[in-house]
């Protein structure tokens, strides 16, 4: 099966998350795309976990594996001359450049923007950054934690404390700022491929990672623009804020805010006796007394297992679903089924399962295969660039590849 | 000015509350013409939420919550559950290029508006399906829920906590707004392929599977070691110090991320702590990494008695990543929110002047999206109803007082 995108053209230049989930979308559903590696060490992401075994090589990382899935790795210094004449050519014949580096990094490389839309004016450069290319942050450095951070949904990690001097924002498990970015990056490099349907014309995407993940809090900003309510995260004080709770056999997680959420949480727990008051009848006496009615079901909760409370919680219309270990889902039959993991074979990695899909398509679905060895395909990039063989040496022989 | 991007394109929007709004946000703003489909006898959450209500009065044209989801889209009213009601939205099918819903599979199947029933009504469309595991597959695909309950599912709040402590929850309903623009990504995707080939299709997006993706270290090294990486809580495998930091005040932070010697020997300028900058357990990253414990409390004691956002500008000037827990008093007044353009005014006709959020992406050939106000409640109706689908004045009329049109 062909992908939807098998007629496009993507230089990544780009390193760690951001950057390469982008890139990754692009060649998950058919396009071609050509990683630009440092030469040497390649793309930093290659020296991070998981590992095999946990002894790191540069073409075992999972985070690597899983990040750069159906590209193929070219081992290039654009800041060289010759460097830079083999990139004039990539982007030449390019419908996108993705790239993540520094604000004003490209332009000191010698390709500011408008030198790269006279190059090819159909290009689309998609440049992915902690916070964007304007404003007073242009220049600051971020990373994930600092770009998750400094948004509410970050502030609001872990929800319900009861300690605010010592229970300290958490990053989440991955790179979410970053991945986030990187997808809305996507998002907007699709529609300038539909605005160029229009306009023959390329244009300069900016995507940042911190706006993408101050996006994510719209119910607690009109709280704020609205009603003045600011943010708390305080226990008894959030909005959003709910917690796993231990059953007999793990943890779960349920909302009951509205009445008929609330009828049905009470009728799985068995009617116990301790809520057998009007005081929760209404959402106002939830709220009031939560203190209260949190400590009766937390209570009732512990007296039965996960797989009851989840099954028949749900036959009854009450939003609660099970707290998994990453194991517990990776072996779910409901995601098995729904093929959302696919085994992909590394010549030097080996064989083992990665999350197949984003969001699945019906007609033109994501199909990843490996990700490329560094400098898998110089030969065949420089071929194709109708670069003599003897240049092709001169270039490795000066580290330029 | 050049076009935007997805003129001409039109989208039938029966979802509602926040992961099918904020999809069909990023095609309205960007040009599609997006008629969202509402009904009084089930209204969006987002008019009613009283989290949102502008100064705590109720009226459902007055909702932050909605107005932030849902402004550049035209709203009409039609009741689903009525024959001619159904009748009506196979006609605004037919004439749309996309469908988007966001219901539980049960509700989807009740209101007819599975793919099977909608691909028979318009063979090419495009139809997104938004929902907590996606539609097919075992017993969870008609599990009710919303976001954060996706990354339940997926193993994320078992690796959230501090280390060794109980599971917590990530964020807040973070998981709708992040499978929206992927969604978008592959919509397109299939947009372009229906243009090349004729071929329609369905997107079946999973938040759980969208979570999955964004943990995929986790699953990684579940499938690469056979086991569960648990809580990290901060630390990070290649960087340190990485953490947030008290700072002056109740439950204020910073947040600082070191990842070479140049930065952590700035940052170590700017505490006025040189010997730090010497001291062997902290020379490189490899000896950061293994006392990162020791570095946190040298660096809690330091950052406790600085202002969260004056400390993290002095970093930075220094070349240290650094960045302020900010709240939402400070997230709205942050200078470079505004200069940069996420922030903007809007003059609403019931509520006033007030602050919304616009789109996390800019582009330079479209200097301005749109950003029509977000829709009062059946707005476009005759619009809609009249100008699209060709109904008179009467017969809206009539359906109205039917409670068709409702």
């Amino acid at each position: 099966m062909s992908g939807a995108l098998d007629d496009i053209r993507v230089i990544e230049y780009a390193e760690m998350v951001s950057g390469p989930i982008c890139g990754k979308m692009f060649s998950d559903l058919g396009a071609e795309v050509i990683k630009i590696e440092a030469p040497g060490a390649g793309d930093p992401a290659r020296q991070y976990p998981p590992f095999p075994k946990d002894q790191p090589h540069p073409e075992k990382s999972g985070m690597f594996l899983y990040l750069n899935t159906g590209k193929k790795s070219l081992t290039l210094d654009p800041a060289t001359p010759a460097g830079g004449e083999v990139f004039k050519r990539l982007v030449s014949r390019a419908d996108f450049l993705i790239e993540n580096h520094p604000v004003g990094f490209l332009e000191r490389m010698g390709f500011p923007y408008p030198a790269l839309h006279t190059l090819n004016p159909r290009l689309i450069v998609v440049s992915i950054t902690p916070f964007g290319q304007t404003g007073p942050y242009r220049d600051w450095k971020g990373s994930d934690l600092i770009e998750w951070a400094m948004s509410l949904t970050g502030y609001n990690t872990p929800t319900l404390i009861d300690d605010g001097e010592h229970e300290n924002p958490l990053r989440a498990p991955g790179h979410i700022a970053d991945v986030m970015g990187g997808t809305n990056a996507a998002a907007a490099a699709m529609m300038a491929l539909f605005q160029r349907e229009l306009t023959r014309d390329g244009q300069w995407i900016d995507a940042p990672c911190w706006q993408a993940t101050v996006n994510t809090s719209k119910i607690e900003m009109a709280a704020y623009s609205y009603l003045r309510i600011p943010f708390s995260r305080m226990r008894g004080q959030t909005l959003v804020g709910l917690e796993p709770m231990a059953c007999r056999d793990g943890y779960v997680y349920t909302l009951w805010a509205a009445d008929s959420h609330y009828q049905a949480l009470k009728k799985l727990l068995g009617n116990p006796d301790g809520l057998d008051t009007e005081l929760f009848d209404t959402l106002a006496g939830r709220q009031q007394n939560d203190d209260v009615l949190r400590a009766v079901i937390r209570e009732e909760l512990k007296k039965h297992d996960m797989k009851y409370l989840v099954d028949e919680g749900q036959k009854l219309g009450l939003t609660i679903g099970p707290v998994y270990k990453v194991s517990q889902a990776a072996n779910h039959p409901h995601l098995a089924a729904r093929n959302a993991f696919v085994a992909i074979e590394h010549p030097v990695a080996g064989r083992f399962l990665f999350p197949r899909q984003m969001v699945s398509m019906t007609a033109t679905p994501a199909i990843p295969s490996r990700a490329p060895m560094l400098g898998e395909h110089n030969k065949e990039i420089l071929d194709s660039l109708a670069i003599p063989r003897e240049e092709q040496h001169g270039l490795h022989a000066a580290g330029v590849i | 000015m050049a076009p935007l991007p997805l003129e001409g394109i039109r989208v039938a929007d029966f979802s509602w509350i926040i992961n099918g709004p904020q999809i069909a946000q990023w095609l309205a703003t960007m040009g599609a013409e997006v008629i969202k489909i509402e009904s009084q006898v089930y209204i969006d959450i987002g008019r009613i939420n009283p989290a949102g209500m502008a100064d705590g009065k109720p009226g459902p044209n007055r909702n932050g919550f909605y107005h932030m989801l849902n402004y550049g889209k035209k709203a009409i009213n039609l009741n689903l559950g009525t024959p001619k009601g159904y009748d009506l939205a196979c006609d605004l099918i037919r004439k749309s290029d996309l469908v988007i819903e966001c219901f539980p599979r049960p509700v989807s199947e009740r209101l007819n508006l599975t793919y099977a029933r909608i691909k028979a009504v318009k063979p090419d469309i495009v139809m997104i399906s938004v929902s907590l595991l996606g539609k097919t597959g075992t017993e969870p695909s008609s599990w009710v829920g919303w976001g954060p309950m996706a990354c339940c599912f997926a193993g994320m709040f078992d690796a959230q906590g501090y280390p060794g402590g109980p599971p917590r929850q990530t964020g807040g309903t973070w998981p709708d707004y992040a499978i929206a623009s992927a969604v978008v990504f592959h919509t397109l995707a299939a947009l372009r392929h229906r243009k090349r080939t004729g071929e329609g299709q369905w997107i079946d997006a999973s938040m759980g599977e969208t979570v999955i993706s964004q943990m995929n270290e986790w699953f990684m090294d579940y499938f690469i070691n056979h086991r569960d990486r648990g809580q990290w809580g901060n630390r990070d495998a290649m960087m340190a110090p990485h953490n947030t930091y008290k700072c002056e005040g109740e439950d204020r932070w910073i947040a600082i991320a070191i990842s070479n010697d140049a930065e952590w020997k700035a940052l170590c300028v700017v505490a006025q702590h040189p010997e730090w900058a010497r001291d062997a357990r902290f020379v490189d990253r490899a000896a950061r990494l293994n006392h990162r414990e020791e570095i946190d409390a040298l660096l809690r004691d330091w950052t406790s008695s600085h202002d969260h956002r004056e400390l993290a500008a002095t970093l930075q000037k220094a070349g240290v990543p650094a960045g302020p827990v900010l709240d939402s008093v400070e997230l709205h007044e942050d200078h470079h929110l505004w200069e940069w353009g996420y922030w903007m005014k809007m003059d609403h006709h019931e509520v006033g002047e007030r602050i919304i959020p616009g789109m996390p992406v800019k582009m330079s050939n479209v200097p301005k999206l749109n950003y029509s106000r977000p829709p009062d409640v059946g707005q476009h109706n005759r619009e809609i109803f009249g100008g699209l689908l060709g109904l008179s004045d009467a017969e809206i009329q009539t359906l109205m007082e039917q409670k068709v049109i409702y």
